[in-house]
């Protein structure tokens, strides 16, 4: 009781202060954390002095964004507000199940930079309408990275691909579906290539009747998967590319060009956006729906989401896809940070073969057919 | 107070378990049978492995270390107590891969790795089970001219053995529960241990009804260990 007491004084006494304190959850890396902590929150406060940010960090991969949806939710269900998370970034899978259970704020129209906010992925995720309640930070697309000096031709398609596998055994990887997202994506990518049911498997609506020809479409995986090394997640492909056990791999762009930015890569590894292409997956800045502080919270969101931040702490520093509009934000960016973000997957293959993921309901039917057939 | 922290939390977890979407369910279970039969086996091989390794290096090692107390050969190997189990993980796949890169992914190089952060633990306990058996019967043995194998395998066991029972089921119900050394160790295929699953249903899938009846088969092989050690614990009735 002492400690609940205490507690709740603590709850008081902090908002106290003249501030707006707002509250930064972010479902990401520490390298994420740190763009908030140091480059965003004080060039937000240079311009909005009055607001605090408090920036915490839930881990990494899908479960740091189930972290604070399990919080959100919890609160919701403990029916008390406010709630204490202000802004969260989250991961597509989890935003999409937040709009679908009402727990977060169609904020998007109260942004000045509303116009920016495009794309299919702000539109529909996983087959849940997002529109209005998500800004995605950066785009971050999984490619196929290589290395020049025993790829001689990399593949330009997934056939391609599996005749090279087929020809060169055990010196391709990825993470399968366990290891993070990265081969989780290629896994889709690899049943829109088999299936040619990429329109239908990412719009809907949901027919059972294709399962025959997604199950089909992971046996044939579980055959490539023989001459395949699977990896212990996105940054184990990374460290086999670099000590050669693997010639070619699954990855995160962003990952391969934050590995080179810090010198723990070797410069020469490229990658490659094989036709018919494998998908982007942004993580999405939302505003839980009864945020203490939503107004602090959507001008933090909009200051993101402007052109000259985009260019600078997002693209420039960090390699990463701008999240808004990149007709607006690229023009901005430097001839070398241009050079480096498309080395390899130009901007013309990532607009014909950057892909949606499914809907939740072929996801899950997808990941299931792995889980039951490949193993 | 002990069903506030320990009882509470254990039904809850059950009781979800046999629920999906509020409705009562035996689904969670099948899922399980369907999916990961394979690794509850691998999980209870993996650790009845670890654990006998763990015996086959810490009898040797503290048998000897009874006859000859030698101080600084047992704080060597009571020093894996304060490693922490990620650093064994990440340690072990470190060393091993660039010499042997197959069994750092492997079944072999997980067991390799829990032996090596229980082997602490076992020495804690048998070196003080094996220093409880009394020095006459040492002398006894020794006097008709056995050596220190001898003494360890015809003395120290026999007399320990009800704390060996207890060091066995202590080290292989938390090998059974081990999960940052097999995350450190794994590959992103093939068979799992039992933990990471329950990891992947939440993480991943945001199942928590599954996750939480792996968890159920989970008590039940720790449990299962308990009741064999309890059995034979169980005083025998003489005619």
């Amino acid at each position: 009781m002492l400690m609940r007491a205490l507690v709740l004084l603590l709850v008081l006494v902090v908002p106290a202060s003249a501030a707006t304190r707002l509250n930064v959850a972010i479902g990401a890396d520490v390298n994420v954390v740190e763009v908030h902590k140091t480059l965003l929150g004080p060039g937000f406060k240079a311009q909005t002095p009055d607001v605090e940010l408090n920036v915490v960090g839930t881990g990494t991969g899908e479960p740091a964004s189930r972290a604070i949806y399990t919080k959100i939710r919890a609160q919701a269900d403990a029916g008390r507000a406010p709630w204490d998370i202000d802004v969260a970034l989250v991961s597509m899978a989890v935003a999409s199940q937040m709009v679908k259970e009402g727990l977060l704020l169609r904020y998007v129209p109260r942004l000045k930079n509303a116009a920016l906010v495009k794309g299919a992925e702000v539109k529909e995720a996983f087959g849940v309408n997002v529109d209005g309640y998500v800004v995605p930070m950066f785009q971050n697309q999984i490619a196929i990275a290589y290395n020049p000096a025993r790829v001689a031709a990399p593949p330009k398609s997934f056939d391609e691909l599996t005749k090279w596998v087929a020809a060169n055994p055990g010196k391709f990887g990825y993470n399968g579906i366990k290891g993070g997202v990265s081969g989780v994506g290629f896994t889709m990518g690899w049943v829109y290539w088999k299936t040619g049911l990429y329109k239908q498997l990412t719009q809907g609506p949901f027919d059972r009747g294709r399962e025959g020809a997604i199950r089909e479409a992971i046996t044939a995986l579980r055959d490539f998967n023989r001459n395949v090394l699977i990896t212990n997640g996105n940054a184990g492909t990374l460290d086999a590319l670099n000590r050669g056990e693997i010639a070619m791999g699954v990855v995160w762009i962003d990952q391969l060009v934050a590995w080179k930015n810090e010198g723990r890569m070797d410069p020469s590894i490229t990658p490659v956006l094989p036709a018919p292409g494998l998908p982007i997956y942004p993580l999405y800045l939302v505003v839980p729906r009864e945020a203490a502080s939503k107004d602090a919270a959507v001008r933090y969101i909009d200051y993101i989401a402007t052109p000259e931040v985009q260019a600078k702490a997002i693209v420039e520093r960090f390699g990463w896809y701008p999240g808004v509009d990149p007709d607006k934000v690229l023009p901005l960016i430097s001839a070398k940070s241009r050079e480096l973000l498309f080395k390899g997957v130009s901007a013309e293959d990532l607009a014909r073969y950057s892909r949606q993921m499914p809907i939740k309901e072929y996801h899950d039917l997808i990941a299931l057919a792995y889980e039951e057939i490949v193993r | 107070m002990v069903g506030v922290v320990f009882v509470w939390p254990l039904a809850v977890s059950v009781a979800a378990s046999f629920t999906r979407a509020g409705a009562p369910t035996l689904g969670n279970y099948t899922t399980v049978w369907r999916l990961y039969l394979r690794d509850v086996g691998y999980t209870l091989a993996v650790s009845a492995a670890g654990t006998a390794l763990t015996f086959a290096l810490a009898i040797v090692v503290c048998g000897w270390l009874r006859v000859r107390a030698f101080a600084p050969v047992e704080f060597l190997l009571k020093v894996p107590l304060f490693v922490p189990f990620v650093v064994v993980g990440h340690a072990l796949r470190v060393f091993l891969v660039p010499w042997a890169p197959a069994l750092a992914g492997s079944w072999g190089g997980l067991v390799l790795a829990l032996a090596w952060k229980h082997l602490g633990l076992a020495a804690l306990l048998l070196v003080g089970a094996f220093r409880a058996v009394d020095e006459s019967h040492l002398e006894a043995a020794r006097n008709f001219g056995a050596g220190t194998a001898r003494l360890t395998r015809d003395v120290l066991v026999p007399m320990s053995a009800p704390s060996l029972a207890v060091s066995a089921v202590l080290i292989f119900s938390s090998m059974l529960a081990s999960f940052s050394i097999p995350l450190m160790m794994s590959r992103g295929g093939g068979a799992q241990m039992l933990m990471i699953d329950v990891y992947y249903r939440f993480g991943q899938h945001g199942d928590f009804e599954t996750a939480a009846a792996l968890g159920v088969v989970g008590y039940l092989m720790a449990m299962g260990a308990a009741l064999v050690y309890l059995q034979r614990l169980a005083p025998v009735k003489r005619p």
